[in-house]
């Protein structure tokens, strides 16, 4: 079996892709559309180059390479939503090519990342169409892998991981993710297209596999076709279009010219899968809880690199599992040295608002014990204390991170640690 | 500029439309003219409230909601639109009758006016002191220009925004200025020029006004001309070399590529330029919403004139991937080749042909010729078209009492120098004009 997608996400921007409209189309139907969005003759396209930047950094997290000059085409087709006759897309010089996404014991190639622009919402009613533009020119990533996913368990794990890294990417997974889907058991290629959510994805693939799988055990041919996937019956229905292969007559958009971009400092992208690895390694703790905690989840992925303590990673995990907001450092620390299994779930939500109900005990035996320790570890720091107090803002900082203390308690500290060692 | 009266707007109007009357020039006038400075703006280009068709069917009733960049900038000077100039539908045609109004020629009627841009040269061998807004893809400024015995400029591509025009082929497609003089193009384009955050092509790159003392002919190119025209032609250079020109003979290999270049690329581009033209939001519709999206396509398609319809079909079949690489891709290659070549040449200074092979021809004897013959009238004035360069026609002979044109040709951004060198020939040549209302 194999198995590709074609995913398309749309991009966190304020504005579209090719105008200053807002890219907010919860707003009234075509309230966020000019000439440009709306196709109207003498408009031009201007990039938004925010986009340029997030596709980077996701195509990065994909492992793509980012191409130095990137460039569109227009890819022709008639439907109504697509107000120029064309969409705006990428293909030769698409942002990211030659990728992967690793899931169990395997790599899904990515073989793109382009830059496009989405149509406009079409909604379907008893016999009539309308369309909202307010959706036209959206930018969207259409992510495409090769066909490498062989199983409906890896197309869940892949779809897991991709969802993953792209919510570290600022993507908002609660928007409509749409999906074509490739999938042969046998030669002929099935493409299912403009599947929307993953849950749905999900369904329309394993319908193919029992739909196509029960073809090859009678002996009948899969014909190649573009099929449809329909929500409320959960099953694919043949488009009726015709079998040839696609013709959208792709040529470079002359409205818009390369982009450079050499300028885009690309951050260093968080892969989830790698973190929850690295944490599990580094602390041999079951990585499948980390995966759960942090794949969507930034609070719980900062909390983690913020203890970063082998000893508390238990507690964490269970904070985290506990946790509906964001705790400050200060939080997160008090609750780690409270028997947090003896909080009511009231009680931790007014501590994660900073509501304690006393004042917070500070163990100063193990505060001693560490500073201590911090003291012997590195000789000159007793050097530099006696020379300038404010050393002890150094001291201080190692340890604030699990104990409350003050400067005095710990000036208080060195220099009983200090006149104990003269003895 | 002077001072105009209230009555100097009507009468102005009555001239507009006595010419639109005569030869078809064109498309809208705007009657409620009262003030300003008069210009003409050809149909392609959108000047807000005005119904802008570029001569097709398919865009009747488009009113835009915005003006072009250029119009935007004319306005701000104290420029205002006397009316949309008549063209051939969305530019494609090189003689003014690709439209539902065929335009003629004001020396005499019976003549072509040449094209696309042909109600703006009518309009401005028309009307005394008249300017014009024009837009050249592969010679459409210089082809009337001639023909009409007016000043045809086509700037540097990307010196004008192309903001608001609508497009033919996007990576041709350049504004410029029609005029009875290069005096009133060098002021005009000094007031449109200039990058534009709406068209992503368009830059501010300092435009060059060096006058050069020599002229090159391309004799390959030259072959290719009329025998009548190009004894005219010679006498030409006869007279530029009496006033001080140096003149070089050279051959430029490969230009016999140019035109089916020209027509490859440009067809390619407007097959999905004209995508866009689908009834639904703007222009003429289909007045059966209840039918399917193909039939409805169909219907609102059906309006496009014969050419417009001969270019989406070859412009599509010239964009499918089985033929792309044969076609489409070999002809990007080749004008890159021929830009660099021109571009040597013009080291020696500028480039000097007549503007079109022929003689201004009849309108019946173009209606009998094949597209191919017509397209391969467009020889002399795609090269600098291809190339980006900016180039301008002026009217040099009247033989038989019908003016015909040369054109010269600058580097890029040397735009003010070609101006110059017509601002030199204007000093020892006087332009005739049959009509000079207004
Ligand atoms: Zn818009």
């Amino acid at each position: 079996m194999k198995i590709g997608l074609e995913v398309h996400v749309a991009l966190p921007t304020k504005t579209k892709l090719f105008c200053s409209d807002s890219t907010s189309y919860s707003d009234e139907p075509n309230t966020n559309i000019c000439p440009v969005c709306m196709g109207f003759p003498g408009s031009k396209p201007v990039l938004n180059k925010e986009t340029l930047i997030l596709s980077a950094n996701i195509a990065t997290a994909l492992h793509c390479r980012v191409i130095e000059r990137t460039s569109f085409v227009r890819k022709v087709y008639f439907y109504p939503d697509l107000p120029k006759g064309y969409q705006i897309t990428q293909t030769e010089g698409a942002i990211g090519n030659g990728g992967s996404v690793a899931i169990s014991g395997k790599e899904v190639r990515i073989r793109r990342v382009q830059i496009e622009e989405d149509p406009a919402k079409v909604v379907r009613g008893e016999n009539y169409t309308l369309l909202d533009f307010n959706r036209s020119g959206i930018p969207l990533n259409e992510i495409v892998t090769e066909p490498d996913i062989c199983s409906e368990s890896e197309l869940k794990e892949f779809l897991v991981e991709l969802r993953s890294i792209l919510y570290y990417q600022g993507i908002d997974i609660d928007r409509e993710i749409k999906t074509d889907l490739n999938i042969s058991l046998a030669e002929e290629r099935v493409e299912v297209k403009n599947i929307t959510g993953v849950d749905s994805l999900l369904k329309a693939a394993r319908y193919e596999i029992l739909r196509q799988g029960s073809l090859l055990e009678e002996n009948q041919p899969v014909k190649r076709e573009t099929r449809a996937f329909d929500e409320k019956s959960g099953v694919t229905v043949s488009s009726r279009e015709k079998e040839t292969e696609e013709e959208y007559g792709f040529i470079f958009d002359t409205d818009l010219t390369f982009y450079d971009t050499k300028w885009i400092e690309v951050k260093k992208p968080v892969i989830p899968r790698l973190v929850a690895e690295k944490y599990s390694k580094k602390y041999g703790y079951d990585e499948e809880k980390l995966r759960e905690a942090i794949y969507l989840n930034r609070d719980n992925m900062d909390m983690l690199a913020y203890v970063d303590d082998g000893a508390a990673i238990e507690k964490v995990v269970n904070l985290m599992q506990k946790l509906r907001s964001k705790p400050t450092k200060e939080v997160i620390r008090r609750l780690l040295n409270s028997d947090i299994n003896n909080l009511s779930r009231e009680q931790l939500e007014r501590w994660v608002r900073g509501e304690f109900d006393e004042p917070e005990p500070v163990n100063m035996d193990e505060v001693r014990r560490e500073v201590a320790e911090l003291l012997r570890s590195d000789p000159s720091l007793s050097k530099r204390y006696k020379e300038n107090k404010n050393t002890v803002n150094f001291i201080i900082g190692k340890v604030k991170k699990k104990h409350n203390v003050s400067y005095n308690d710990i000036v208080g500290i060195v220099d009983s640690i200090l006149s104990d060692n003269q003895v | 500029m002077n001072a105009h009266t209230v009555m100097d707007y009507k009468k102005l109007v009555s001239v507009a439309k006595n010419v639109d009357e005569k030869f078809n020039a064109f498309n809208a006038i705007n009657e409620n003219l009262s003030g300003g400075r008069p210009i003409s703006v050809k149909d392609n280009i959108c000047v807000s409230g005005l119904e802008c068709t570029a001569s097709s069917r398919v865009l009747r009733g488009y009113i835009p909601p915005f003006d072009a960049t250029v119009v935007e900038k004319l306005k701000n000077k104290g420029f205002s639109v006397l009316g949309k100039t008549n063209m051939d539908e969305f530019g494609f045609g090189s003689f003014g009758l690709n439209t539902e109004k065929q335009t003629k020629n004001p020396f005499n009627p019976e003549y072509c006016a040449g094209g696309s841009s042909a109600g703006s040269a009518i309009a401005t061998a028309s009307i005394k002191d008249h300017i014009s807004i024009a837009e050249s893809t592969g010679g459409s400024i210089s082809a009337p220009a001639a023909f009409c015995g007016v000043v045809g400029f086509t700037p540097t591509y990307g010196t004008v925004s192309r903001f608001g025009l609508i497009d033919y082929a996007n990576s041709l497609d350049k504004i410029g200025v029609m005029s009875r003089t290069s005096r009133d193009i060098r002021e005009v384009f000094g007031i449109i020029r200039g990058g534009d955050e709406r068209d992503t092509t368009s830059t501010d790159r300092e435009v060059k006004d060096e006058p050069k003392r020599a002229v090159t002919v391309v004799d390959n190119l030259l072959d290719l001309v009329d025998g009548e025209v190009k004894e005219h032609f010679q006498d030409l250079l006869g007279k530029l070399m009496n006033a001080g020109f140096k003149v070089n003979h050279t051959k430029i290999e490969g230009i016999e590529y140019a035109v089916p270049v020209y027509y490859i690329i440009s067809m390619a581009e407007a097959s999905t330029n004209l995508a866009k033209y689908q009834g639904f939001k703007y222009g003429k519709g289909a007045v059966d919403y209840g039918t399917d999206y193909n039939t409805f396509f169909k219907r609102a398609r059906a309006s496009f004139g014969a050419e417009a319809k001969r270019r989406i079909i070859l412009g599509t079949f010239i964009r499918s991937a089985s033929v792309k690489s044969r076609y489409y891709e070999k002809a990007l290659r080749i004008r890159a080749n021929l830009i660099k070549k021109l571009k040597v040449a013009l080291k020696s200074g500028y480039l000097l042909s007549p503007t079109m092979p022929i003689k201004t021809p009849r309108i019946d004897e173009i209606e009998r010729l094949s597209p191919a013959k017509i397209y391969a009238m467009d020889v002399l004035t795609v090269l600098p078209n291809l190339a980006g360069l900016p180039h301008m026609s002026f009217p040099y002979a009247y033989p038989e009492d019908m003016p015909i044109g040369a054109q010269i040709v600058g580097d890029h951004f040397d735009d003010y120098s070609v101006m110059s060198f017509v601002d030199e020939w204007e000093k020892s040549f006087k332009y005739k004009f049959k009509y000079s209302m207004g």
